[in-house]
This record gives structure tokens, C-alpha cells and sequence, in this order.
């Protein structure tokens, strides 16, 4: 009697899944989207920071430009977001301490100011429960070692407002690291370079390789303890910009349990636009550096500004057009070369020029279906999503509180 | 002749009584000072003791400080806090007022790294808490909870920006100034240039109020104190101040101040410095200023520059004149008289404890942190009851933490 009734029910479930399927179909679109919505889909890297500083951005409003706001973010399914604490690499000393200091109020402020909407995190788990609350996560990244203003308690104070990770430099060198776009002088990592990392490994700080030149990237390697990431970096294989990564690193990044997040900026993911930048205005240093002119100090206008121009001289015919597929490419050339545990998302968004059919957060999911139709698992779309950089984050913890207890 | 045999006989036997009584009574005595003893042990360290005012924090910067280990000078270390039951610290952020702007703020910062980094090195004894309930929790793990108070606003370099990094760092209290006035609010102990609150300075407290720090009144005006109770929203305390009806310094409250703080909710944290508790102390400071110059010119020799040891080397060379008769000495139990003035003014409920241990002159029984249960006993051999012991330890400023915490949430959440 019992067994009749377990195959009974047993029938009916079947069954009832069949009609599920004939329902729906199985089509791939809606299997990406159901998937798509129901993952912690992270990006490392957003410059939505310096926006919170114009007077016309509400983070809480949808907005006609830049990528990220929070009806555009729950459009688009991203539900954690590093906040990048970013200024100028040539701005040093205790006027970058305190100019980082007021970007990371600002981020808790607005965090503060739609506590419906986001919930702080500082670890993987807080990011899950936050998940689990229907929440959008929110971190922050200091993008660039110059703002600790060379003082190592600077950084412990940067960790105990919840930076969760630090590029060790921007555009230039700072005091203790070679960036890879400016002329090495200090071979890499110097000696109290060497410290700041193994301090960000206490602390339980990631540590950001974006940014930084090739030496640095190896002796950072070397010393931390916990594995590295980086941050918003695709592939030089694919598009031989400084700012990417080579197979070699890449593959040494993965040995040690690091994730390389890919970028979306069109000069780092397309080899032909790259090159016709490069003639265009001398490359991506030399154009910040033109539009500083125009803008000032004022990071939001500097975006806007190479935003209009970039796509002024694409509609000119001066620079190509870049797909957003071009995304896909670089995720699935670093899959290929060190497996699915090891690649994640950085758009860039709010700080870089995106590819047509990427032009703000909303299109997420088209990644999770492409990924998809190209037959990598849900297992492993939902690590490229955010589950890698979760289990980086969590590594991080754990060696932060081996090293404490250590003592 | 028998007669006087007699007679002296009884009197012999007379005085064995009278000494046999005299031995029961004082053993009677004994026997009920170690009773009191044993219960004040007993209640002591079952109560969460919180001291809201130390600057042992000015040790951490001195270098050569190990709060782990039993020091031989100052009155804070892990070792003598577990011995004296203290289970909640704060440790105050200073600098003195004479530094403002940009610097202020970098050596406030400085000092919060300071006391993170020694809760971290010490997590086995420490945890840092920022609320209420965190209290509670490290004090269930056997923990010390380890807290931030900003002595002085002029350590946000009168930017709302750096009083919010503060509070994310995990300060929980802000006293409005120090001994000189603020770029916002008047001293008590300078002469008044803004009338007590600036507008800037309401903002402040306004501020405070929705980011759950605690609003203090020690060490500033008495119109300072009367705007802010206008202001603020949430209870407010005064982290180390005694009764001025004992001891009359522009540092300690009327008892109309703190009827009006009770009245609010707030809290009176009595400080243990001699020069607040005693009015024949200050009397006789007020009498020599030149003892006072004397004092600070011996601190310069001996600590040049580091403030933790001026702090400290201050209260011993107080100390030293105490000893040669110079100035009176002053004994602990003045502290208990001050806690019953206040609790007489005030009621049970508002008042507690702000040493100022390691940052002034403490009288003779309160050495150190490791003192503590005397004021538990004491307090019992007063009549007070158990309940009302443990909400002066502690119980009292968990309620206006709380309630800070409430009003906070309230204010986020009417935004």
C-alpha cells in the first residue's frame, strides 16, 4: 500500500514537471533569466562613487545617464556592487587620506539613505544574507595604494570602515608600487610594499592587481598569503593592452585561487578599437589627461566627457564599434585557460567607455544567457556571476583571521 | 584583704568578659565585613561594570605599552581590569584643544587606529563593541568590551564628514569640547565666545543624534549644557563629572543641571579626580597655583613630549605632594559620597561611573581599575540594594546606549 502510494506520487510529480516544461518550453532565454535572477550577480568595479558628489545624481532615482542606480540595478539583476573609492594617482599624502575618507562616507551615506534598498557587507556571508533579504549588496574598493597616504595605519582604518579590497596603484606609481602605465621606478613592490600587502592579508583586505605593472603583480603574488584578484582586467590575449592580463599571469593568478573580474571598457576588450584609440588620443592616459582641462576635479564630468567623445568619434567613423559579445570572448578565453573558478565580473561601469549593447547595468543578463548558448553550465555561470569572487572573499577571511590569531 | 582578693578576682574576670565581648563583637564585625565582602564580590563580578572615561588610549601612542600585561604605573591593563570585575571601557580619543583642523582630525584618527589595533592584538580578552546588546554579548563571552568616546569636538576639524568616519570607526560618544571652547560650542573652563551652541554646533548634536553617538557634557559650559538639552533629541550623558553641591568646579553639574539631564533620561558618570571630588583639595589647589605650575614643569622633565606619561606621571607627582602634607589627601569614599548626592538629586536610575582613570589624580583606595569592587561594597553597606548596585556599575548607561540606539534608527528611518 505504501509503495503504491509512493509511486503514486511519484507519477504525479513527474507529471506535474512535464506539464512545467511543455508550459514554459526549454527555452534558453528564460532558463538565463530564471538563473540570471536567482544568482548573486556581483561587479567589482563601479566609479558610481564619484557621482555621489553632483547634485543632480540620486543612486535612488533612475537616471538618463551613466550605468548604475538602483531601479537600474534590480532591472538588471545586480544585486552587489563594489563602490570604487578612486582619485587621482598624483594626488598624495594627507589630502588623498582625507578626500578617500569622504568617498567612503559618501558610499555609507547613500547606503544609509536606501537601507530599504542596500545593506553594507564586509564579508561573503553578509553578501549572501543580504542576498537572502531580497538586498543589494554593497562593498567598497579603494582603487589605488596612494590614498593610504603611505602610512600603514591608514589602511588598517580603511579596512575598519569595510574596504573589502585595494588596487595597489591607479594610473601612476605610488610610493611603494609600479603601476603599469608609468614608468617603473620602484621595480615592482619596495620593501614597505611588500608590508602593505601582508598588513591587507591581516586585515582581511583583498588585494587588487588591476592597475599594476607586471613586476608588481608577480611580487604581490609572491608575498600575500591569501589569493589575489583583479578587480576589472580582461584579456591580453585578446586585446594586448597593459591594463589586461597575459595568459601567463592569468594562469598564475588561478594557481593561487585568485579570479581575474573581467573589464567591459571597449580599449581593453576590443584589439582594433584599442589601436584606433591609441592614434585617436594617444590612449587612455592621454585622454583622461586632455579632459582633466575640461572638467577639473569633477570626476562625474570627466566620464561624461569621454563618454561624448568616444561616441562622437565613433559615429565619425574615427573609432569602431565595439559589440558587448566582445565580454563574452574574454570570459571564455580565461575559462578556457583556467577553468570557471576563476573569472568574474568588473564592468567598470561609470568610469569607462562600454560596448554597444552593454550601455548600463540593465543588460546583465544578456551575459548569463550568452555564457548559456555557449553550454557552460548553471553551476558555472553562477560562479563567473559572483560565486568565484565569494569564495576569493571568503579565503581572504579566513587567512585575516589565521593571521590574528597568530600573533 | 579577701575582699580585695575578691574584688580583684571579679575584676579579673570582669575584664576576660569585657575582652571576651569585645573579641565576639569585633568577630561579629569580621564576620559581617566578609559577608558584605562576599556578596559584593559576588554581585560585583556578576554585574557588568562600565567605566565611560579613560585615556589610557594616550599610552597606546607613547609606545612601550602593553595592555596585556600588568603594568607597574597608570591605572588600566587587561590583567587589573580583570581583577577589578571592569567589564565595558571606553577608551577616550584626546588631544588638547589647542590643536584644531586638518591635524586634529589626523591625530583623532590616529588614536581610534590605535585603541582597533590593541582590541585586535588583544581579541582574546577584547572586543570591540558599538552598541548596547554588543556589550552585553562580550560580556557573555567573558569578554572586556572595548569602546571609542571623542573627548572634544574640536577633533572633527568642524566637518560633519569626519564626526560620521568617527562614528563608522565605532565611536560611540562625542564630549562637545575639552578645556578650551570649540570652533562651535563653549568650555566651562575658557571664557565663552559663542553662547554656548553655535548653529553649526546644534547641527552637530543633531547629527550625533541620528548616527546613535552619544551626546557629552562633561567639560563644557553651562549654556552650552542648557542648548543641547534643547537640541537633542536622545538622552545625554556626562561621561566624567561630579556634583558641584560638594565639590564647586566649573567641571562638575549643579544639581539643578542634573535634575534637568534626569529629566531628559540622561546619565551622570561620576569621575574619580580628586580636584572634582574634593572641595578642601581644591581649595588648596586654588591656593597655590604655583604648586600647579611646579607640577607641570616636573611632568615636562620627566615625559618631554608623551602624553600618556604626562597623564600619569601628573597623578604621581600629585601624589608626592599629598605625601609631604602640601595638599590633603583625599580618600576613595569621596567618590561614594558623590554617587549618593547624585542619586539623592537625581534618583537611582541616572547615575554611573567615568574614572577618568590614567588621565587624572585619583584618591587614595582607587589606585587602579583593580579597586573597583569597593564602590560595589560600599555601596551595599549603604543599604543600596542589589538592583539598584548593578544599574550605577553599569545597567544605567546600557539604557541611554539603547535609547541613543532608538532615537538613531527613528531619525534613519524618518529620512
Amino acid at each position: 500500500m505504501r509503495q503504491v502510494r509512493v509511486s503514486l506520487f511519484a507519477c504525479l510529480v513527474a507529471v506535474g514537471f512535464l506539464i512545467s516544461q511543455a508550459a514554459t518550453g526549454d527555452d534558453i532565454a528564460d532558463r538565463a533569466k530564471k538563473l540570471h535572477f536567482s544568482s548573486i550577480v556581483l561587479d567589482t568595479h563601479d566609479d558610481t562613487t564619484q557621482r555621489f558628489f553632483s547634485k543632480t545624481f540620486d543612486i535612488g532615482k533612475r537616471n538618463p545617464d551613466g550605468h548604475i542606480d538602483i531601479p537600474r540595478m534590480r532591472e538588471g539583476g545586480m544585486n552587489a556592487i563594489f563602490f570604487s573609492i578612486w582619485i587621482d594617482g598624483r594626488i598624495m599624502g594627507a589630502p588623498a587620506v582625507q578626500k578617500a575618507l569622504d568617498q567612503i562616507d559618501a558610499v555609507h551615506e547613500n547606503v544609509n539613505k536606501y537601507s530599504k534598498d542596500f545593506a553594507f557587507c564586509r564579508t561573503a556571508e553578509e553578501v549572501r544574507r543580504a542576498h537572502a533579504q531580497g538586498k543589494i549588496a554593497a562593498l567598497i574598493g579603494v582603487e589605488g595604494g596612494h590614498m593610504i597616504g603611505n602610512d600603514i595605519r591608514v589602511l588598517r582604518m580603511f579596512g575598519d570602515l569595510g574596504v573589502r579590497y585595494m588596487t595597489l596603484t591607479h594610473f601612476y606609481n605610488d610610493e611603494w608600487a609600479d603601476s603599469s602605465t608609468a614608468k617603473p621606478e620602484h621595480n615592482g613592490l619596495t620593501d614597505f610594499g611588500k608590508d602593505i600587502v601582508r598588513e591587507m592579508n591581516r586585515q582581511g583586505i583583498m588585494v587588487d592587481i588591476s592597475h599594476v605593472s607586471d613586476k608588481t603583480f608577480y611580487d604581490a603574488l609572491e608575498v600575500s598569503k591569501a589569493p589575489l584578484m583583479a578587480s576589472h582586467s580582461s584579456c591580453r590575449a585578446l586585446c594586448n593592452h597593459v591594463r589586461d592580463m597575459s595568459d601567463d599571469m592569468i594562469k598564475a593568478l588561478a594557481a593561487k585561487g585568485g579570479v581575474i573580474q573581467i573589464n567591459y571598457e571597449k580599449s581593453f576588450i576590443d584589439q582594433a578599437y584599442k589601436d584606433a584609440q591609441d592614434k585617436f588620443s594617444g590612449g587612455v592616459v592621454a585622454m583622461m589627461d586632455q579632459l582633466k582641462k575640461e572638467c577639473g576635479d569633477n570626476e562625474e564630468c570627466l566620464n561624461k566627457k569621454m563618454t561624448e567623445m568616444t561616441d562622437k568619434a565613433t559615429a565619425e567613423g574615427k573609432l569602431p564599434h565595439v559589440s558587448w559579445e566582445r565580454i563574452i570572448d574574454h570570459i571564455d578565453h580565461a575559462v578556457k585557460l583556467v577553468g570557471a573558478d576563476h573569472v568574474g565580473l568588473g564592468s567598470d561601469f561609470d568610469g569607462a567607455n562600454m560596448p554597444e549593447g552593454m550601455d548600463d547595468c540593465t543588460h546583465l543578463p544578456r551575459i548569463t544567457e550568452a555564457l548559456m548558448r555557449k553550454g557552460y553550465s548553471d553551476d558555472d555561470i553562477r560562479k563567473i556571476l559572483g560565486g568565484n569572487l565569494l569564495r576569493v572573499m571568503e579565503q581572504t577571511e579566513k587567512v585575516s583571521r589565521e593571521m590574528q590569531a597568530a600573533r | 584583704m579577701k575582699l580585695g582578693v575578691v574584688l580583684r578576682a571579679r575584676l579579673r574576670v570582669g575584664i576576660c568578659l569585657l575582652a571576651g565581648m569585645v573579641l565576639a563583637g569585633a568577630m561579629v564585625a569580621v564576620t559581617r565585613a566578609e559577608r558584605n565582602t562576599e556578596r559584593a564580590k559576588h554581585l560585583h563580578f556578576s554585574s557588568i561594570v562600565i567605566d565611560t572615561h579613560d585615556d589610557t588610549t594616550q599610552r597606546f601612542l607613547d609606545g612601550g605599552f602593553d595592555l596585556g600585561a600588568r603594568n607597574a604605573l597608570g591605572s588600566i591593563d587587561i590583567p587589573r581590569m580583570k581583577e577589578g570585575g571592569l567589564g565595558a571601557i571606553f577608551f577616550s580619543i584626546w588631544i588638547p584643544s589647542k590643536i584644531t583642523g586638518p591635524e586634529a582630525v589626523r591625530r583623532g584618527r590616529a588614536q581610534i587606529e590605535a585603541v582597533l589595533e590593541n582590541v585586535r592584538k588583544h581579541s582574546n580578552d577584547l572586543a570591540l563593541a558599538t552598541t548596547a546588546d554588543g556589550i552585553r554579548e562580550a560580556h557573555r563571552q567573558g569578554k572586556i568590551a572595548a569602546l571609542i568616546g571623542i573627548e572634544g569636538g574640536h577633533l572633527i576639524g568642524s566637518d560633519l564628514g569626519v564626526l560620521r568616519t568617527y562614528a563608522a570607526l565605532g565611536a560611540r560618544y562625542m564630549t562637545l569640547t575639552h578645556s578650551g571652547n570649540a570652533e562651535w560650542a563653549d568650555s566651562s573652563t575658557a571664557k565663552p565666545e559663542h553662547n554656548g551652541l553655535t548653529e553649526f554646533g546644534k547641527d552637530v548634536v543633531r547629527e550625533m543624534n541620528r548616527l546613535g553617538m552619544i551626546v557629552d557634557i562633561s567639560h563644557v559650559s553651562d549654556k552650552t549644557f542648557a542648548d543641547v538639552l534643547e537640541i537633542s533629541k536622545a538622552p545625554v550623558f556626562a561621561s566624567h563629572s561630579d556634583c558641584r553641591a560638594i565639590c564647586d568646579t566649573p567641571r562638575n553639574m549643579t544639581d539643578d543641571m542634573i535634575r534637568a539631564l534626569t529629566a531628559k533620561g540622561g546619565v551622570i558618570q561620576i569621575n574619580y579626580h580628586v580636584g572634582f571630588l574634593s572641595q578642601e583639595f581644591r581649595n588648596a589647589e586654588k591656593a597655590h597655583p604655583e604648586w600647579d605650575k611646579a607640577i607641570a614643569l616636573e611632568v615636562q622633565r620627566r615625559c618631554r613630549g608623551k602624553e600618556g606619561c604626562q597623564l600619569i606621571e601628573g597623578d604621581r607627582i600629585t601624589r608626592e605632594y599629598v605625601l609631604r602634607g602640601d595638599l590633603p589627601r583625599v580618600e576613595w569614599t569621596k567618590i561614594i559620597e558623590h554617587i549618593d548626592h547624585a542619586v539623592k538629586v537625581a534618583g537611582i536610575d541616572h547615575v554611573g561611573l567615568g574614572s577618568d582613570f590614567d588621565g587624572a589624580n585619583m584618591p587614595f583606595g582607587m589606585e587602579d581599575a583593580t579597586k573597583l569592587p569597593q564602590i560595589t561594597n560600599a555601596l551595599l553597606e549603604k543599604g543600596y540594594s542589589e538592583g539598584d548596585v548593578k544599574k550605577i556599575l553599569g545597567e544605567n548607561t546600557l539604557r541611554l546606549m539603547a535609547e541613543v540606539e532608538r532615537v538613531s534608527r527613528e531619525l534613519n528611518a524618518a529620512k
